[in-house]
């Protein structure tokens, strides 16, 4: 693939995966308690904790999206999207392990359930554009002369 | 003397490049120069730390009021009901925990569970009936058979984030029970109350 459109690719990849972060953070923002509801839903965290997680997590999810979007310490913000989908999907898995039947809290709350697998599929892309997006700053870095 | 160096490190990160017009000729000059990849790296790592802990000050600044309130214990347990819009549904109201409990110990409902079989196998409140959403039509004239339209029901499944233990109240309400309460806080708010469960999986 030509740079330009690698470049133009990793553009649209990377304010693609940034709007979808600021999406869901906006729905948690909005509304945190039912956030912990979700949160609790999956069984592995106290009632404070569920709390906790729920006040500023959404937060995490919205910074890295804004970063994304604004191209501003995009690495970085790759990074911690990377990492945060990787804990989303062992989460999802566990919840499929132990028979649980709950909705995954992802974008608004209390709505329709998603099933896990199509949710665990979705991060999995969600995965793969991060990497990319990291790995590709990191090309920029140390390959282009 | 740690929190030193971190600090001054953190500086020389954020400096750098903070402005604009300088970000392309200083990261050319970095990238090129003799920092090494695994020196990067750190760097990378310090920035996605720093941003973390910016995010998460955020949210603890923003919600520190739901938290304080939770640690006083002023909050009771969860989470307002999201209320029932439509009219016709006037008859399915939303149930707290403590509701719920002294129907249960009085044996004044009978509980439904409105989650798929494999999660009702694997734990459920003690002596409530299985009937999954999804399989509703077939499973329904059973149900029907079984209890009277006038049992009062209760209605639950995996807490807050799900939306089964409503859609299947609701399809309730449309097949002739008038009485039925949703425990919207479900299964995992009765297993945290110590609540006796049963399944394989408790």
């Amino acid at each position: 693939m030509k740079n330009s459109h690698k470049r133009i690719l990793m553009i649209l990849l990377r304010m693609g995966l940034g709007i979808v972060f600021v999406y869901a953070s906006f729905w948690k923002i909005r509304n945190p308690e039912a956030f912990a509801g979700s949160v609790a839903a999956y069984d592995v965290l106290p009632f404070f904790l569920n709390h906790l997680v729920a006040a500023t997590f959404p937060w995490i999810e919205a910074t890295c999206g804004i970063l994304l979007i604004t191209g501003y310490r995009v690495k970085a913000a790759a990074g911690i999207v990377a990492a945060l989908n990787i804990i989303f999907i062992v989460l999802l898995a566990s919840t499929v392990v132990r028979g649980l039947d709950i909705d995954c809290g992802c974008f608004r709350q209390g709505g329709a359930k998603t099933p896990a697998w199509q949710v665990i599929l979705r991060d999995f892309i969600f995965l793969a554009m991060a990497v990319s997006i990291f790995n590709y700053q990191r090309g920029a870095m140390f390959s282009r002369k | 003397m740690l929190c030193a160096i971190a600090t001054r490190t953190t500086k020389s990160v954020w400096s750098r490049n903070r402005n604009p017009a300088t970000f392309k000729a200083s990261s050319r000059r970095t990238y090129h120069g003799n920092m090494s990849k695994t020196t990067q790296l750190k760097k990378v790592f310090l920035e996605m730390g720093i941003i973390i802990l910016i995010a998460i000050s955020i949210g603890l600044a923003v919600n520190h009021r739901m938290l304080l309130d939770i640690l006083n214990g002023t909050k009771s347990a969860p989470i307002p009901s999201p209320t029932f819009s439509s009219a016709e549904n006037s008859q399915i109201a939303p149930a707290g925990l403590l509701q719920v409990r002294e129907l249960y110990e009085k044996d004044l409902a009978l509980f439904v569970d409105a989650r798929e079989t494999p999660a009702f196998d694997a734990a459920h409140i003690r002596k409530a009936v299985s009937l999954p959403v999804s399989e509703f039509e077939r499973k329904q004239p059973e149900f029907r058979k079984k209890h009277d339209l006038s049992t009062r029901l209760v209605v639950y499944c995996s807490g807050y984030g799900c939306h089964d233990s409503r859609l299947l109240s609701e399809k309730l309400y449309n097949t002739g029970y008038h009485d039925i309460l949703v425990f919207e806080g479900g299964l995992p708010e009765w297993k945290e109350a110590g609540l006796p469960v049963e399944g394989t999986n408790k």
